[in-house]
């Protein structure tokens, strides 16, 4: 007979509860077919969204930046890819969004950087893309191992990290870090502030 | 999505082959983990909720949501618990939401339920006053104990899936077990300890 430990209690020793359990366990059966097709459907969705968002992100636009504003977010970058150059060791990783601009529909331009120079992925998950390791991959620059991309972004709070390599998820050590809410994992946090917001 | 990917239906693979050849490209073979997983979490889902159409609905967002995380399974082996701890999670933010609205005891009101059972009529009332009595349990409890005594996790299995210490576990599985036999041997509400 099985032993137990002093605060759990016994059922297989008692009738009742294990009745209980017996009843408990017993299979449901759900409509397979229908369920397994509304899954999959959704796993579809998301992969049409993708391409449609990869589409959007890689179409050419203009970007109109003052010229201060873009010295600004220019040094800001440099500042923070020089810092994690001296702090992190293979794979580097370091990302500083930058609020540089704004799409035609108003929704604020952030540009995220990393210096990864092992990597041979990098890719941008968020809120604002379902935390879809495939939808806002990070381009590489010819030298120096870094990788950028730059998403429109709606105006709030948002949570996002990014995924090297396909596997690895590293939370971005240049922001402040949000405990992760679903699955345990520290994201980070980034605040979009409102079009004409200082 | 790589082409050519596919995987033959014939071939019985591990939870960590196709969670690797999901993230490989090959999205196809995720509904292999969901036929897997589909009917044993379903009941857990409808146990913890109490309807069935809130269960189906969260059992659907779970594995949603552990496709579009799904590179964040770090033990591809153990898909299953890494999916089960969505789904509990998932169910507590339901309950949660539900917490007001009248849960409705899948023996006498679900009769697709009834019908999937396939179990003699007269076992019914004893099926309506187990979930009845199951329902009254804390939502920390009924999860302890579905997780212990109708799903058989071992209790280092039960801290992965809720999050909860080992000890905090044996104490739920405890008050659940007593407040069931008091329900069910003495027909009263039981109420929390």
């Amino acid at each position: 007979m099985r032993q137990h430990d002093e605060t759990e209690a016994a059922p297989n020793e008692d009738d009742v509860l294990e009745r209980a359990a017996e009843e408990l366990r017993r299979p449901l059966r759900i409509d397979a077919a229908l369920f397994d097709a509304r899954v999959m459907d959704e796993v579809h969705r998301g992969s049409t969204g993708l391409r449609d968002r990869i589409a959007q992100l890689t179409r050419p636009r203009t970007i109109r930046v003052s010229p201060l504003t873009a010295l600004a977010a220019a040094l800001v970058f440099a500042v923070a890819i020089a810092g994690s150059a001296l702090y992190f060791s293979a794979p580097r990783v370091h990302a500083m969004p930058t609020d540089i601009a704004r799409t035609a529909s108003g929704s604020p331009l952030v540009q995220f950087g990393f210096v990864a120079p092992h990597a041979s992925s990098v890719a941008l998950v968020g809120d604002f893309n379902n935390w879809d390791p495939k939808a806002t991959p990070l381009r590489a620059a010819s030298t120096g191992g870094v990788w950028s991309v730059e998403v429109p972004i709606q105006p709030g709070r948002h949570l996002y990290a990014f995924v090297v390599d396909g596997t690895v998820w590293r939370p971005d050590p240049a922001a402040p870090q949000a405990s992760g809410e679903d699955y345990g994992e520290p994201n980070s946090a980034l605040t979009v502030a409102e079009p004409g917001a200082q | 999505m790589v082409p050519d990917a596919g995987v033959s239906p014939s071939v019985e693979l591990s939870d960590g082959a196709l969670v690797d050849i999901v993230l490989k490209g090959d999205s196809e073979a995720y509904a292999r983990l969901v036929a897997r997983y589909r009917d044993r979490y379903a009941r857990f889902a409808l146990h913890m909720l109490g309807n069935r159409e809130d269960a189906e609905e969260a059992l659907q967002d779970a594995f949603v949501r552990g496709y579009r995380s799904l590179h964040r399974c770090t033990e591809p082996a153990r898909f299953g618990s890494w999916l089960l701890a969505i789904l509990a999670n998932r169910c507590r933010t339901a309950g949660g939401r539900n917490a007001r609205r009248e849960r409705r005891f899948v023996s006498a009101e679900d009769r697709h339920y009834a019908i999937a059972l396939d179990h003699p009529a007269e076992t019914s009332a004893l099926r309506e006053e187990i979930n009845r009595a199951l329902a009254r349990l804390d939502a920390d409890q009924r999860e302890a104990f579905l997780l212990k005594h109708v799903e058989d996790l071992e209790y280092e299995q039960m801290a992965v899936v809720t999050g909860a210490g080992v000890s905090a576990l044996k104490m739920r599985v405890k008050r659940a077990c007593e407040r069931m036999r008091r329900m069910l041997t003495e027909g009263e509400d039981a109420p929390a300890r």
